[in-house]
C-alpha cells in the first residue's frame, strides 16, 4: 500500500536533506537536537522449520506443529513448545486448515514517521483455524476496518500460482506471509458464537 | 560479607560463523542441559536472568522471545540486561544475596551473523562525537593496540604468540570455532586487517550461548558434590571516552581485581574475556597474574565469541576447570565496551 503521493516517506532525497541542512544554520541559536540518519541491515537463514513452513505455503498448504505433550499448535512452526519446554520435530509436523474464525484483531492508524509506508487505517486479525491452529497478523483485504470483529467466519485466499513467493516469510514473520497469503475472505456464514473462541483470543 | 553462593551447573553452544537456528532454538537445549547438570527442578528456580542484546540481534524485543527457551508459563521471576550473560549472573548473585530463594538460572546469548558488528556498534557509542565517526570495536582496539606497542608494553611478535597459544588451547574445546597449530612467525607475516592488528588479533563473528546455575550454600551442598564457589565479584568501568583514558592501562579491572580478591591466594588458571589479542598482557598485568597461571585453557574470545554469551562462558569454562579437572582458584573475567571499558571480575575455588 505505497503511497505514490509521499515519495519523501521512503529515502531521504539528497536535496531535501541539504534544504534542512540549510534551514537549520543559524549561527546565534542554540542546538537543541540533531538530524541523524541511520540504516542497519541484517540477513539471517530461515530457520528450517521455518523453511518447512514457506515450502508448504508454495504449495497452498499451512502447517504446523503440535505439541506431543499438551496438544497446542504453533503454526508456523517454532521447533518447540514453550509452555512444556519440549522440543518438536519433523514427526509432530501437522497440517492445519484453511479457513477458520478470527478471534481478534487490531486497527493500525499510522503516524507519518520517517520511513512509514502505509497512510490508511488498516485491521491486522489473529484466527482461529477450525480443527485447531492459530495465525496471527493476517489481512482481510477489502474488508472495511469497521466492520471487522471477532467471530467472523473467513477462509484463505492464495495468491495466483504465478505470483506467488515467500521472499517476505522471515523467522520474525510470524504468521504473516503476504507474498503467499493474499488474506482471508469472510465466508458469509453465519458469526461463530463467542464460546467457540473466547478463551482463545490474542 | 557476602553469603556464599557457587556455581552447580553451566553449558554451552558450539560457537557458530552463521547458525540457522533462532536465538531461541540454540538458547533451548543449553538452558536444558545447564538445568539437568545442576539437578534441579526448572519450576524450582527462583530467579532468571537473561544478558542479551536487541541493536544485535535486529529486533525490538528479541530478549522476550529469548523467554521461550526457559518455560515462563506459570509466570516466573526474570530480568534481563543489556549486558553480557555475566552481568546477569551478577544481579543473580546480587539476588540469592537476600536469602529467600536458593537458585537461579542465568544464561546469555546472541547472534552476531545477520547484521555487520562494524556497523551496529558505532550505534552504541556516544551519539554526538563517536557514532558519527563509525567508531567500531576494530579501529576502537587497534588504536588501544597501537598505544601499547608505542610504550614498549607489548610487541606484535608477543601478540601473534598469544593469539597461536589461544588457537592451540582451543583444539580439545568442542565448542571453539577458531582452532589451529599456527607458529607465530606465520602469522606475522599475514597482511593488517587494521594496524597493527592482523586476523589473528581479532575475535571470530560468532553465534552461540551459554547457561549457568547458581544456588546457595546449602542448597549447593544438597545439589553437587564440587560446587565451585564465587568467592568474590565485582564490577568496574572507566570513562567512557576513549581518548580521556590512558588507553595502555585499565584502572577498572585492577580495582575489580583487588575488590574480588583475586591477589589474596595463589590463582591457578583464569578466563579472560581478551577479545583482543594484546588485551591478555594488559589484563594479566592489571590483574597481577603472573607466568605461573593458565591463561584461557579454553581458547578464550580468539577462539569463540558469542558476543553476549562470551563474558559468561568465561565463569563456565573456569568453573569447569575447577569442577572436572581439578583446579583449586580460578579468575573469571568479562568485559563490555570499547577497549576495557567494563569490567567484571570473579574468583571461583572448589572446597
Amino acid at each position: 500500500m505505497t503511497d505514490a503521493k509521499q515519495p519523501d516517506a521512503k529515502q531521504p532525497d539528497a536535496k531535501q536533506l541539504a534544504a534542512k541542512q540549510e534551514e537549520a544554520v543559524d549561527p546565534s541559536a542554540p542546538v537543541t537536537g540533531m538530524d541523524y540518519f541511520m540504516k542497519l541491515e541484517y540477513h539471517e537463514l530461515l530457520c528450517p522449520v521455518v523453511r518447512e513452513f514457506a515450502d508448504a505455503l508454495m504449495d497452498k498448504r499451512l502447517i504446523g506443529h503440535k505439541c506431543p505433550k499438551c496438544g497446542l499448535i504453533y503454526s508456523p512452526p517454532r521447533g518447540y513448545c514453550p509452555i512444556c519446554t519440549v522440543q518438536t520435530t519433523k514427526a509432530d509436523e501437522i497440517e492445519i486448515q484453511t479457513h477458520g474464525i478470527v478471534t481478534n484483531y487490531t486497527v493500525v492508524t499510522p503516524v507519518q514517521y520517517y520511513g512509514q509506508e502505509e497512510t490508511e487505517p488498516f485491521a491486522k486479525v489473529s484466527l482461529q483455524l477450525d480443527g485447531g491452529g492459530t495465525l496471527s497478523l493476517q489481512d482481510l483485504p477489502g474488508v472495511p476496518v469497521e466492520q471487522v470483529h471477532p467471530g467472523m467466519r473467513v477462509e484463505i485466499v492464495w495468491a495466483p500460482d504465478d505470483e506467488r513467493h515467500v521472499d517476505d516469510v522471515t523467522n520474525r514473520s510470524w504468521g504473516s506471509a503476504e507474498g503467499a497469503i493474499r488474506g482471508w475472505k469472510p465466508t458469509g456464514e453465519a458469526d461463530a458464537d463467542p464460546s467457540e473462541y473466547s478463551d482463545k483470543t490474542f | 560479607m557476602a553469603n556464599d553462593i557457587a556455581i552447580v551447573g553451566y553449558a554451552q553452544s558450539p560457537s557458530w560463523r552463521q547458525s540457522e537456528l533462532t536465538e531461541p532454538q540454540f538458547l533451548f537445549p543449553v538452558i536444558s542441559e545447564a538445568i539437568e547438570r545442576a539437578g534441579v527442578e526448572r519450576r524450582e528456580i527462583g530467579f532468571t536472568c537473561a544478558g542479551s542484546c536487541d541493536y544485535l540481534s535486529g529486533q525490538t524485543f528479541a530478549f522476550v522471545m529469548n523467554l521461550e527457551a526457559v518455560g515462563a508459563w506459570p509466570p516466573i521471576t526474570e530480568s534481563h540486561v543489556e549486558m553480557d550473560g555475566a552481568w546477569a549472573l551478577y544481579e543473580a548473585w546480587v539476588r540469592l544475596q537476600h536469602g529467600d530463594i536458593d537458585t537461579a538460572l542465568v544464561f546469555g546469548s546472541g547472534k552476531s551473523s545477520p547484521g555487520v558488528p562494524a556497523e551496529v556498534y558505532p550505534h552504541q557509542m556516544d551519539p554526538y562525537t563517536l557514532t558519527p565517526l563509525g567508531a567500531d570495536p576494530v579501529s576502537l582496539a587497534a588504536l588501544q593496540a597501537r598505544a601499547m606497542l608505542d610504550a614498549g608494553k607489548i610487541t606484535e611478535r608477543e601478540m601473534a604468540e598469544i593469539a597461536a597459544r589461544s588457537r592451540k588451547s582451543a583444539i580439545g574445546n568442542p565448542y571453539a570455532q577458531v582452532t589451529g597449530d599456527d607458529d607465530p612467525d606465520a602469522l606475522l607475516k599475514e597482511p593488517y586487517v587494521t594496524a597493527p592488528l592482523r586476523r589473528h588479533d581479532l575475535p571470530p563473528i560468532s553465534d552461540g550461548a551459554c547457561a549457568v546455575i547458581l544456588a546457595t550454600a546449602d542448597k549447593a551442598k544438597s545439589l553437587s558434590k564440587r560446587p565451585v564457589w564465587i568467592r568474590g565479584i565485582d564490577h568496574r568501568i572507566d570513562i567512557h571516552q576513549p581518548g580521556m583514558r590512558d588507553l595502555t592501562e585499565s584502572p577498572s579491572t585492577r580495582l575489580a581485581g583487588k575488590k574480588a580478591g583475586v591477589g589474596d591466594a595463589k590463582v591457578d588458571i583464569a578466563e579472560l574475556s581478551a577479545t583482543f589479542s594484546y588485551q591478555e598482557k594488559l589484563l594479566c598485568e592489571e590483574l597481577g597474574l603472573g607466568d605461573d597461571v593458565e591463561i584461557n585453557p579454553s581458547g578464550g574470545p580468539l577462539a569463540a565469541n558469542p558476543v553476549m554469551a562470551v563474558g559468561l562462558a568465561r565463569f563456565a569454562e573456569a568453573a569447569r576447570q575447577i569442577a572436572e579437572h581439578g583446579k583449586g582458584r580460578a579468575v573469571a573475567h568479562a568485559t563490555s565496551g570499547q577497549c576495557l571499558q567494563q569490567n567484571l571480575v570473579a574468583v571461583l575455588e572448589g572446597d
